[in-house]
């Protein structure tokens, strides 16, 4: 299969502080790719990477065979790179339709006319629809979450990233967005998720990476990576010797 | 109130305001204006028109500016030498007025659009200083002494009024229709989040600078239109931070991202700016708590505070989804 983002050899961070340090790996189409890693080793600073919002200092970011390091953020949202934020950045001043629609018309190019359609549909698979003319800044966290990923969804992106989705929701919650993710891949969209609910990203993905230090500690089937010593170690602080 | 109800009222509300303008049109034109009622119009024309504009770039774009006064002083100067000194006609300086000043926002935004919300503020306002450094200091705009405006052919209040309307109308509606494009989707959406909004395709350089261009068109035939009726100009006047602190007790007091609050605010202003001529050590003190009165009892100002209260918007900036 073919690749859809490469990061090779990518280091950045914000201004004098390097958080990623010559960071590598690939994305297939189609293929979901699971991060984890402990706090503050870089995960949400590779996707401010990979977006735009920080530039490297070193390396190359190739997606869709383009270099896209140097390119603005906003460019590469229009390229097809659709992402949500950890904490949750709605515009709160709009409602839950204007924000998807200011996604579809800027993200993907769209009249507003033409965006109608794109944005009920957003809605409708996040589960917004019944909210549209709500004002985001009143939604409950697990509503602003959806919207996050209903936003990202409007610009009709190729390669969707999502930063802790579930992170701050109640069980019940966590299971309502489990479900959206793995809809989203039936869906036949390429993926990169960030976590911290483990095991459900061994069910989820394809592939798992794991971060440590602002690099790649290790890649591959989920289950492998979840066993590692290695991971343990870095990860969940156990020692390889215990 | 629903949706059909509301566009009903903003239907209703739009047909007064077009007759009222049609009726002061006339009023004025007809000579049924005292001078001194003429006078008072043409000012809340001229804050309105400047109120809109900054509105635009903080209430709607969130970026907040200290420094309008710059393009108030230029375009001032820019009328002055104009009509004194190669005695050009008033129309031209208009537009002279207008472009140079829209050159300076130009000019000062490949600069300052580094800089973010406080930083940016003080930014413009330092360089409104140094202007006014500059022109008391530069021989030929005669230093500080200032410079006496010489119009030829000279206008009357009348058509100095009929000038401030017009811009008053047109900058609110320039703005009104801005914010309906799909442009101006953009501005709302990095008014309320910048970094979001540029993750999900808005060009932010682009949508500040629309944004900045254009009030500094605006504020700048404001400018030229206030020095026509006031006959001279100074450095310590027409650079003058008051500028700014007036415009942003405007767009407070008739709520900040509301389309009609600076229309609202500004009539405000100047009626009680002229009641509190008499008492001129203590306008600006009164002014000032009437400010803080307002933001801690009607966070949204007088227009945002009623549209929130009776649920209804004048000239709704809303997009509905399809039923």
């Amino acid at each position: 299969m073919e690749n859809l983002l490469e990061f090779k050899n990518v280091t950045a961070g914000y201004g004098r502080v390097q958080i990623l340090h010559d960071l590598t790996f690939e994305v297939k189409k189609g293929e979901v790719l699971g991060v984890i890693g402990p706090n503050g080793c870089g995960k949400s600073t590779m996707f401010n990477a990979l977006i735009g919002l920080i530039t490297p200092t070193q390396g190359n970011i190739i997606f869709k065979d383009h270099d896209v390091t140097k390119m603005s953020a906003n460019d590469r949202a229009r390229m097809g790179i659709g992402r949500t934020y950890q904490v949750p950045r709605p515009f709160e001043g709009m409602t839950v339709y204007e924000n998807v629609l200011v996604a579809a018309v800027h993200g993907a190019g769209m009249s507003e006319k033409a965006a109608q359609p794109k944005c009920i549909e957003a809605l409708k698979l996040t589960g917004l629809y019944d909210k549209r003319e709500v004002v985001s800044g009143t939604l409950t966290l697990l509503d602003r979450k959806r919207l996050e990923i209903a936003r990202a969804l409007g610009t009709q992106p190729v390669l969707l990233l999502l930063d802790e989705v579930a992170a701050g929701l109640t069980e019940a919650e966590v299971g309502d967005v489990m479900q959206m993710v793995a809809d989203l891949k039936a869906e036949g969209f390429t993926i990169i998720w960030i976590e911290h609910v483990i095991e459900t990203m061994v069910n989820s993905t394809d592939h798992l990476m794991c971060m440590s230090d602002g690099t790649q500690l290790l890649i591959g089937d989920p289950l492998e990576v979840m066993n590692s010593k290695l991971v343990e170690e870095v990860y969940l602080g156990v020692e390889e010797d215990e | 109130m629903k949706r059909h109800q509301t566009g009903l009222l903003n239907q209703a509300l739009l047909i007064v305001v077009i007759v009222v303008l049609a009726v002061l049109y006339l009023c004025a034109a007809l000579g049924l204006i005292d001078s001194n009622v003429m006078r008072i119009m043409l000012s809340m024309c001229l804050y309105c028109a400047m109120g809109t504009m900054w509105n635009l770039m903080s209430g709607h774009c969130g970026l907040t500016s200290l420094g309008q006064q710059s393009f108030v002083g230029l375009a001032g100067y820019t009328l002055a030498v104009m009509t004194t000194y190669y005695s050009l006609p008033y129309g031209a300086a208009i537009i002279v007025g207008g472009i140079l000043s829209a050159l300076l926002a130009l000019g000062l935004s490949l600069v300052f659009f580094r800089m973010r919300g406080m930083y940016f503020a003080v930014a413009t306002w330092i360089t409104a200083e140094a202007l006014k450094t500059i022109f008391t200091s530069w021989g030929f705009v005669k230093k500080g002494a200032g410079m006496t405006v010489k119009l030829r052919p000279y206008p009357t209040t009348m058509e100095i009024f009929i000038l401030a309307l017009t811009l008053a109308i047109v900058a609110t509606l320039v703005v009104h229709f801005l914010l309906k494009s799909r442009t101006g989707l953009g501005l709302s959406a990095m008014g309320n989040d910048a970094d979001a909004a540029s993750s999900v395709g808005v060009n932010i350089f682009k949508s500040k600078l629309v944004c900045f261009v254009l009030a500094g068109f605006f504020t700048g035939i404001a400018g030229v239109i206030f020095y026509m009726n006031k006959g001279s100009i100074f450095p310590t006047g027409g650079f003058s931070i008051e500028w700014t602190v007036s415009i942003v007790f405007i767009v407070i007091i008739g709520g900040v991202g509301t389309s009609v609050g600076p229309i609202v605010g500004s009539i405000i202003y100047v009626l009680l700016s002229e009641f509190l001529s008499k008492y001129p050590g203590w306008s600006n003190i009164i002014l000032g708590i009437i400010a803080i009165v307002v933001i801690v009892v009607m966070p949204d100002g007088i227009v945002g505070t009623l549209q929130k209260k009776f649920h209804f918007e004048i000239m709704s900036l809303r997009r509905h989804a399809p039923e």
